[in-house]
């Protein structure tokens, strides 16, 4: 009896699966980083507006990344559905905590994806999602860096209006 | 794609899994599978099985026993995009499960196998 399944697809449906719901997740970041964008322009922080715009266009490029892999896989996939984006924020500082809290979750995700390849010895996708974990390494210490502003500098006086303008600053350029 | 045969060609097909209520066969030649239940033998393609599994596994069986005074005891398991649907109680869908189920792990037993004796010797 031939291996039909193999011969079709060389990540199983469990891997399958779960790389879909990184689709979403990857969707739902970047519709989330396009809130921000708004709220902070509203609000009058442009750098900050212009960094979430970056920042959603980047996710979106996640996202196609996953799509196309599943694809190239022999799986299918999933256009998602992106719902419940939250608009209005009640605070500068909030939009960076709920930032972070977003990159923590997407490489929590992806590490559990990572786990779940290496139990089935999938290593050709743990290869694939290196490039993500290296990824996340820069988007959590972006995020990070954003709030730390808050402390140094303090939000008292002119103070948000510095934040905002050195959060159009904000690199990561490790070579480790 | 899916189709419905009268004829079961048991001589080109390998029997994957059984049970009492009925069978998958696999055909090597058309590389597809035909599910014989619920008084039909229908042909399915690689993602039309997938979409199967699927939407019987899909079922919350457990509620509907609990809960069965609320609904009717039939469940219709639409594929899309596979022109076939099957309208099962729900002792149906535990047996198509089960027949599915044991399918799915003799698909893994069988690329273990292949993978044993012909992918990796060599
Ligand atoms: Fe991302
Ligand atoms: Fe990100």
């Amino acid at each position: 009896m031939k291996d039909l399944i193999r011969i079709k697809s060389l990540i199983s449906a469990e891997v399958e699966a779960l790389l879909n719901q990184q689709v979403k997740k990857e969707a739902y970041s970047s519709s989330v980083y396009l809130a921000m964008a708004s709220w902070c322009n509203r609000n009058g922080y442009d750098f900050s507006s212009e960094y979430f715009f970056k920042q959603a266009e980047e996710e979106r490029m996640h996202q196609l990344k996953f799509y196309k892999y599943i694809l190239d896989m022999g799986g299918n996939a999933i256009s998602p559905e992106v719902t419940g984006i939250k608009q209005e924020y009640n605070s500068f500082r909030e939009v960076f905590e709920e930032a972070l809290d977003q990159e923590i979750s997407v490489t929590q995700s992806i590490k559990n994806i990572y786990a779940r390849c290496l139990k089935e010895q999938d290593f050709v996708t743990n290869e694939f999602l290196n490039w993500f974990l290296k990824e996340q390494r820069e988007e959590e210490y972006k995020a990070r860096r954003a709030l730390e502003l808050f402390e140094v500098i303090g939000e008292e006086g002119t103070g948000r209006w510095q934040i905002d303008k050195h959060v159009g600053g904000i690199k990561y350029d490790s070579e480790a | 794609m899916v189709t419905t045969t009268q004829t079961k060609e048991l001589s080109t097909w390998t029997n994957v899994f059984s049970t009492a209520k009925g069978a998958i066969y696999q055909s090597d030649e058309e590389r597809c599978w035909y599910v014989d239940f619920a008084g039909k033998v229908a042909k399915f393609d690689y993602r039309c099985l997938l979409k199967l599994k699927k939407a019987v596994y899909h079922v919350d069986i457990e509620d509907r026993l609990l809960n069965s005074g609320k609904s009717p005891d039939v469940e219709i398991i639409f594929i899309c995009a596979c022109d076939h649907t099957y309208v099962l109680s729900l002792l149906q869908i535990i047996a198509l499960k089960e027949i599915l189920e044991g399918t799915f792990v003799m698909f893994e037993l069988n690329h273990i196998i292949q993978d044993t004796l012909y992918r990796l010797p060599y």
